[in-house]
């Protein structure tokens, strides 16, 4: 096991502006195999200049990896500016100690992604395998289409200790979410697949959807009109309301399950 | 215009225009210009590589508003072809519809120096002209769209041909374009009804057809000394059995006497309009129908619109046409009504190769230029981006110049491929003289532009000189293909741009425009009626209405007397 520590030096972000990094080149996949001088020579973009990863974080490494999959980066300091943490990762393990910026975990094909904190908009956009643990709240777009494409998260699994914003899911076409907050309007926003769980309460999910499964245990807000019922059905011992949709799409797309209790 | 001298040598030059086909020759360029001898040039050695002039696109849509548009509602498609700047280059985005930046270098890359806007909507000719400025390396010009416009239907219904003249040279100068585009003529009026038109049937409430607009504009067209002839993208675009119409179309100018050797019409993206059957599920190529046609006809020229496979944003003022496109896909669809001149639609379209009808039309753009006996009356377009992006064209001639990668490629294509089209069973190879025609030499001669220093390499040219990393006995198609995506070299009026398919250089291009020359007395009488719609109708007013100098500051005129 190796665990590589990175802590954000405080001069980066202490400025005014706090000019946002891009982290997308630190994973465990990208990493792996390299010598502590190697690591820190690694270019990360902040903000339009390209900087060695030891000019901006103090590193230490301690033990070694036999494979990519004993590689875990943990990531220290002040995060909040630390975007696409995780971006692209296949493999390993990344732990984030504190509120981490925008699309964290996007693209994501395995390893599994922790973050000790809250996550800004676009995490686990368009992830395709893997884990993605977000302990504190996720902003907006989580596990969606990035803007114009026509599919969201096709795979790999989401869980969100608080709160998510809004379109969590759109166009999402596979794997699963977990939510154990609330969420904003809009969740599974012309959904086609994979499953998304609301433990607490959502305003208009299931909007377009044509396919997939959304289940709210708590209240659902502003439920869409354009869903049908389709009986009930017991989960894990609880009634619920079982509906078919989203019919806007026509009826023959609506394919989509909304179980609300 | 790079001053100084250049020598190329050792090249194997395809020259067509001057008849040069495969010698090996220098080349000697002064000030910009190609020149019998130079004194203390500098000096590439080519060493046996392929050489051919600037390559020249007689139809792309590189620059205006749908253009624009088209980047703005697809930010998925600017996600790809993302390259940061360079010291020399700005950042590019875009795939189907590149940024100006990446539209002027990627065509440099392929060895190109003039591409042609296919259409400029009137009213955003200025929008146009900034686009145009703000494209690197490349020399270009613009077509206003001047056949759905009521001016023109007005006197097209009256008969009153040279008042018609008379406000298509109008036009011409307003916009500073370059001659006259014709889209789905009336049947983008008739869109702002609900309706098409096909070429027989009367435009809502101007009761013309679509045929009488067309033999009306190129009449007048003809009444000038145009470099170029009516531009043509005719009815029915993209409708299955719609090569009745299209034959129809290329009758309708028959008659007409052009100015010059050149036809009376150009015909463009053939492929869209070369389609058999009745419906979707009977539909196939008539590609050999077409084909026949061109060859017993002198009086027109095509081009070929041939697809790539994938992802494209299609575009055009055939409003109707993108409407139906849109229906049948589900996609994003946008649609724009330019007043009393034109409209637009734009929407996204995946070109597969496991749809058959994807795969006729794939095969139709193809087999029209295999078919089509003589390469002077064909140019390579896949209408960027509308059947693919113009990065593309490098696909399409190691097709026309491998039977057997032609043979691959079906093998992977929906299998009615062997039945609906004809492409399996020709076994024409082009060389490269052919494909020097079909990328230069050809549309060089039709839009007048050879007289004009362009698509040849002859004394006087300009210094415009593409050097292909492959030898002339190259026959591998993969290395033909990448051959012409990255060139060796590229020269733009003298200048070296593309150095080992790396941009080195960034000069700015100039925009080409045509001025008629029309009669003070024509002129004065067709202004009372125009005035009159500027002063009913217009969102603009007459005196703010024309392109200004200041948008073209690299100007090249081409005047056009009017023929007595």
């Amino acid at each position: 096991m190796q665990t590589i520590k990175l802590k954000l030096k405080e001069e980066i972000t202490s400025g005014n502006a706090k000019i946002p990094i891009e982290a997308d080149s630190l994973t465990p996949d990208k990493i792996f195999g390299k010598s502590e001088a190697e690591i820190k020579a690694v270019k990360v973009w902040w903000g339009n200049r390209e900087e060695n990863t030891g000019d901006l974080f103090d590193m230490s490494v301690e033990g070694e990896a036999a494979s990519v999959e004993e590689v875990k980066i943990v990531m220290e300091g002040d995060l909040s500016r630390v975007k696409h943490i995780g971006d692209g990762m296949k493999a390993g393990e990344i732990e984030a100690n504190g509120d981490v910026d925008m699309h964290c975990g996007a693209m994501m094909q395995g390893g599994r992604v922790t973050v000790k904190g809250n996550a800004d908009c676009w995490a686990g956009r368009e992830m395709h395998g893997g884990e993605l643990i977000i302990e504190g709240d996720a902003g907006d777009n989580l596990c969606a289409m990035y803007r114009g494409e026509m599919t969201g998260m096709t795979g790999g699994k989401v869980t969100v200790g608080g709160n998510a914003g809004e379109c969590v899911g759109q166009y999402m076409a596979g794997g699963e979410i977990l939510i154990k907050g609330n969420t904003n309007i809009l969740t599974g926003l012309n959904m086609k697949g994979g499953k998304i769980t609301i433990e607490g309460d959502a305003i208009m999910p299931g909007a377009d959807m044509t396919g997939g499964e959304i289940t709210v245990k708590g209240k659902v807000l502003d439920m869409i009109p354009s869903f049908k019922s389709d009986g009930t059905e017991s989960i894990e011992g609880v009634e619920y309301k079982k509906y078919l949709g989203d019919l806007a799409m026509t009826e023959k797309k609506a394919k989509g399950v909304l179980y609300v209790r | 215009m790079a001053e100084g001298e250049l020598l190329i040598r050792n090249g194997v030059v395809y020259d067509p225009i001057n008849g040069v086909n495969g010698e090996k020759k220098d080349i000697s360029i002064r000030d910009g210009k190609v020149v019998e001898e130079v004194m203390n040039p500098k000096v590439i050695d080519a060493e046996g590589r392929v050489v051919m002039p600037g390559g020249v696109d007689i139809h792309s849509h590189i620059a205006g508003a749908k253009v624009n548009v088209g980047r703005l509602f697809r930010p998925e498609d600017g996600r790809k072809g993302r390259e940061a700047k360079t010291k020399v280059c700005r950042a590019q985005s875009g795939y189907s519809v590149p940024n100006t930046f990446a539209t002027g270098y990627r065509y440099a890359k392929m060895g190109y120096t003039f591409v042609m806007e296919a259409a400029m909507p009137p009213l955003a000719a200025r929008h146009t002209h900034e686009e145009m400025v703000d494209i690197p390396i490349l020399d270009n010009a613009a077509m206003p769209l001047i056949d759905n416009n009521w001016m023109t239907m007005e006197y097209v219904k009256s008969g009153d041909t040279d008042l018609l003249a008379a406000y298509i040279a109008w036009m011409i100068k307003a916009t500073k374009g370059y001659g006259v585009k014709v889209v789905n003529p009336g049947g983008t009026e008739a869109w702002a009804w609900g309706k098409n038109c096909d070429i027989n049937d009367a435009v809502p409430y101007f009761d013309v057809t679509p045929a009488e607009i067309i033999k009306g504009l190129a009449e007048a067209t003809e009444k000038f000394e145009m470099p170029h002839s009516i531009h043509v993208h005719g009815n029915m675009l993209g409708h299955p059995g719609n090569f009745e119409t299209t034959l129809a179309t290329y009758d309708l100018v028959k008659g007409i006497k052009p100015y010059r050797d050149r036809p009376a019409m150009h015909a463009t993206h053939t492929q869209f309009h070369s389609y058999g059957g009745t419906r979707w599920g009977d539909f196939e190529s008539k590609a050999g129908a077409i084909a026949d046609y061109v060859n017993k006809n002198e009086h027109l020229s095509i081009d070929i619109g041939s697809i790539i496979l994938g992802d494209t944003t299609t575009m055009t003022a055939d409003g109707p046409m993108e409407y139906s496109l849109y229906q049948i896909t589900g996609r994003k669809w946008t649609n724009h009504d330019v007043e009393l001149e034109t409209g637009s639609g734009i929407t996204p379209f995946l070109y597969s190769g496991k749809s058959p009808v994807n795969t006729v039309q794939w095969a139709i753009g193809q087999e029209l230029a295999l078919l089509i006996k003589d390469p002077w009356k064909l140019a390579l377009t896949t209408d960027h981006p509308n059947a693919g992006p113009f990065i593309g064209y490098p696909i399409i001639i190691s097709m026309l110049m491998s039977k057997k990668r032609r043979e691959e490629s079906a093998e992977d294509m929906h299998s009615v491929i062997y039945d609906r089209a004809e492409l399996p069973s020709i076994d024409r190879e082009y060389d490269l003289n052919e494909i020097a025609i079909i990328t230069r030499g050809m549309a060089a001669k039709t839009l007048g532009l050879h007289e004009h220093g362009k698509g040849h390499l002859g004394v006087g040219a300009d210094g415009d000189v593409a050097i292909y990393d492959i030898s002339p006995e190259e026959r591998d198609a993969g290395k033909i293909q990448k051959a012409f995506l990255n060139t060796k070299y590229t020269i733009k009026g003298g200048e070296v741009v593309v150095k080992d398919g790396e941009v080195v250089a960034t000069p700015a291009g100039r925009t080409i425009f045509v001025t008629p020359e029309c009669d003070d007395k024509l002129t004065e009488e067709m202004m009372v009626k125009l005035k009159d719609k500027f002063d009913h109708y217009y969102s603009v007013t007459f005196n703010n209405y024309p392109v200004q100098d200041a948008y073209l500051p690299n100007p090249y005129e081409i005047k056009a007397p009017w023929r007595s």
